[in-house]
């Protein structure tokens, strides 16, 4: 494909990164968000592919990342 | 009748009429997903699927839904398509009494055929990867056999752990990975982060089908998975040596990715459309970096629906959930008669049980909800008489219509561990339990009016067996 998407459906971060692109070539690119790392193919219906589109539930914001409970907990260091 | 690799269970399954080929040309999205999602709703004797003409791959191979239906589980134990779920469960109890049987070591595992290593690995070149359901934060693998090792004392068989949990890619080389837990990984994971040290782990795609089944099987710790295996399988289970972390891996694998969990560090994951029919995370979990790639010529990419129940996950793990707790509670209650742990993984369990004496049932209940796999699982509970087969609901909720007093027969009790993952939960990792007793009161408990029960005619067992069999030998 020519371009990369310009932005992140699930998150609106800006930083687009290919992960694949289709063995026939030129079908579909496999692209990753830089901040959620929601992944995405390119010929994927719009309500996963596209901002606009991506249901409001499954959106999520920088804070919604950065407070993500860690599971499992890192356990503290022996001595 | 023991497979050995996922490919000659799919040549059975096609020969039983459980296979279909679908050749026309398919998206990867949404099609895969949305006809593995349709298997769960055409009826309980649904066909594996198997796709070999996806847009934009040119030789990608996928199976989907070779656990999903009750013929499809008969057929991976090597039972007659047709055997009754309560007939599997038993069998399966009475299989798993040879355990353990020792595995067989070989070397000429067909996956080192193929090899990616350091910077050359690349997931997307090896897998046809593609999306489940809407909301999946991306691909992933979520019917793997995944292989680690006891950091305290990696050299025990016993405590060498096959599990299936949750794994996002998140890079040609990345992986997010999901230890719950109550589960042995995140047991091995503790121990080594504790060091600060990596996990090695080594990641088993498309394996032979009781391989699958006990993968997703609540054992204990420090129980071989392996020689459960050979148990089910009536024969040793055919194992080999990962190249890189040396672990014990099926011999029959299509792909083994070898690796290691990143030591403390966590890293956004999912959400995942979950076997509890609800999407979980997102959560900042663990990360594993891929530093070797063994495979099959052409392999097979096996991977499975999960979402609303039932689907493939709820026949995978059904019975195989059944068993150990039968098994635990009638090594202390052998009055015990069946365990039907099908729902949500044992989220809830129905159980048969004759009662010792009066308030015996409800200690049966608080049992079920202390053994390994309640401590994770077993939110409720409901007691059943002898005579009523929990498999059958008709007949459980005649239990429960008929027998329940709700302020005597029902009991919470607050505040319990269940697995972080149950939508119900609150705080995640911590539910009320609820015990509700379906089972007729005995002495020194005298309440209700239960003294002229009807029950079956003394010749129906012998006529549902005559019928059963005429109906099979009809096709
Ligand atoms: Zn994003």
């Amino acid at each position: 494909m020519n371009h990369l998407p310009v932005e992140c459906p699930r998150c609106a971060f800006e930083e687009i990164s290919l992960l694949a692109t289709s063995p026939v070539p030129g079908v579909w690119d496999v692209v990753q968000c830089g901040r959620c790392l929601y992944t995405w193919r390119t010929i994927e219906p719009a309500r996963r592919t596209r901002r606009d589109a991506y249901p409001d539930s499954f959106k999520l914001t920088a804070q919604d990342i950065e407070n993500a409970i860690e599971v499992p907990a890192v356990p503290p260091l022996l001595k | 009748m023991a497979y050995d690799d996922l490919r000659s269970f799919l040549d059975t399954l096609e020969k039983e009429g459980q296979l279909l080929r679908i050749t026309d040309e398919v998206l990867p999205e949404p099609d895969i997903a949305a006809a593995a999602n349709a298997t769960g709703r055409i009826g309980e004797n649904a066909p594996a699927l198997h796709f070999d003409n996806v847009k934009g791959f040119t030789d990608a191979r996928i199976a989907m839904n070779v656990h999903g239906s009750w013929a499809n589980h008969a057929l991976a134990l090597g039972l007659p398509k047709n055997t009754p779920v309560k007939e599997q469960v038993e069998e399966f109890a009475r299989r798993w009494d040879a355990f353990p049987v020792a595995p067989e070591r070989r070397e000429d595992a067909p996956w080192r055929e193929n090899t990616q290593e350091g910077e050359d690995v690349d997931l997307f070149s090896v897998l046809p990867l593609f999306r489940l359901n809407d909301g999946d934060g991306g691909f992933y693998l979520d019917k793997a056999a995944v292989v680690s090792r006891d950091p305290e004392d990696p050299d025990d068989f016993g405590k060498q752990n096959v599990g299936t949990y949750r794994i996002q890619v998140i890079g040609t080389d990345r992986l997010a990975f999901q230890p719950v837990p109550m589960h042995d990984v995140a047991q091995h994971l503790r121990k080594a982060e504790e060091k600060g040290e990596d996990l090695p782990i080594a990641i088993t795609l498309g394996n032979d089908p009781v391989m699958a089944i006990v993968a997703g099987m609540p054992m204990a710790y420090d129980q071989s998975e392996y020689e459960m295996a050979g148990a089910l399988r009536g024969a040793p289970a055919p194992i080999a040596t990962a190249p890189l972390t040396g672990f014990d891996v099926p011999w029959g694998s299509e792909v083994v990715i070898e690796g290691v969990i990143e030591s403390r560090k966590r890293q956004i994951e999912g959400p995942f459309g979950e076997f509890t029919g609800h999407y979980s995370g997102g959560r900042r979990m663990p990360v594993i970096r891929v530093d070797r790639v063994s495979y099959r010529t052409n392999p097979v990419f096996e991977s499975l629906y999960l979402g609303m129940p039932w689907t493939e996950c709820d026949y995978l793990v059904g019975p195989n959930t059944c068993v150990p707790l039968l098994k635990q509670l009638r090594a202390e209650f052998p009055e015990v008669q069946a365990v039907n742990a099908m729902y949500t993984h044992g989220l809830m369990v129905i159980i048969s049980t004759a009662k010792r004496y009066g308030g015996f049932a409800k200690a049966v209940g608080m049992r079920a909800m202390t053994t390994p796999h309640g401590l994770g699982y077993v939110a409720q509970v409901i007691l059943v008489d002898e005579d009523v087969d929990p498999f059958n609901l008709p007949q459980v909720m005649w239990a429960m219509s008929a027998k329940v007093n709700p302020k005597d027969d029902v009991v919470v009790i607050p505040n319990l561990s269940v697995l972080e993952l149950a939508p119900a939960a609150q705080p995640a990792g911590i539910s009320s339990k609820m015990i509700i007793d379906a089972t007729t009161p005995v002495a020194p408990d005298v309440r209700g009016n239960f003294s002229t029960p009807a029950k079956d005619l003394p010749e129906t067992a012998e006529w549902a067996a005559r019928l059963q069999r005429l109906i099979a030998a009809r096709g």
